[in-house]
């Protein structure tokens, strides 16, 4: 009788071409929207890990290992699982609705969503979000 | 360690509140529509039958840890289920989104 579908949880998304990966939910829409009329949300996620560090690593390849390349999505409420985490990062002014409406807004997004993910990468933080989800 | 072994009566007023939830209250059947309940937070408690496949199984129990939902795994297979709510096919899994003049939800959760 909670609510647990809000912004800032960690979830898993389930289908798609980025089935497996781990995303964190932006704005909900629970109610749909004219173009989708069913619940969804906005996640913004992983596409690409980053690597083990070890303690032996340089920091040129320290730095080459905690890249993160993210994507931002509209994904069903039905192609997700949601999880127990939670990430807290402020990802509601860069991810928006209006910013799937062309190539360079995603991208821009995108890019700025990266930056956020790389730098809570570094703190050593949320480890679990971070990390890739083995099946 | 005392198995607690759910006596016939225990299992008759299950069935007795889950027909007064039937006839009174507002429910839904099987799996696709338990978790939007679960997601939308309109379900009250979660009935599982007991042949459920463990993956939706435990898929199902994690929605209502993070909804804060009860849970009561059936005494009975999906058939079982099925007739106890009334109908003719085999349901796996409901919902009791209002139980109507049952006290289903107040005396359930007590036991999982």
């Amino acid at each position: 009788m909670v609510k647990f579908l809000k912004p800032n949880k960690a979830v898993i998304v389930l289908q798609g071409r980025f089935a497996g990966r781990k995303a964190v939910i932006v704005k909900n829409f629970d109610e749909g929207t004219r173009d989708r009329p069913y619940g969804h949300c906005l996640v913004a996620g992983i596409y690409k890990y980053p690597k083990k560090v070890i303690r032996k690593d340089s920091a040129k390849k320290t730095a080459k290992k905690s890249r993160v390349k993210a994507f931002v999505k509209l994904v069903n409420y039905n192609h997700i699982m949601p999880t127990r985490y939670t990430l807290d990062v402020d990802l509601k002014d860069i991810v928006t609705a209006d910013s799937l409406q062309s190539r360079d807004k995603k991208v821009t997004a995108c890019k700025e969503t990266k930056s956020r993910f790389e730098e809570r990468f570094k703190t050593g933080k949320n480890r679990w979000f971070f990390s890739k989800l083995r099946f | 360690m005392v198995s607690t072994k759910k006596t016939k009566k225990t299992h008759e007023s299950i069935n007795n509140r889950l027909a007064l939830v039937m006839k009174s209250g507002k429910y839904t059947l099987g799996y696709k529509t338990v978790l939007r309940t679960l997601r939308s937070s309109k379900a009250k408690l979660i009935i599982i039958a007991n042949n459920c496949p463990p993956l939706r199984k435990s898929e199902i129990e994690y929605y209502a840890m993070l909804a804060k939902v009860g849970v009561h795994h059936f005494n009975g297979n999906n058939v079982d289920l099925g007739t106890a709510c009334g109908k003719y096919y085999r349901v796996c899994c409901l919902s009791i989104i209002d139980p109507g003049d049952s006290d289903i939800i107040k005396s359930m959760p007590g036991e999982q």
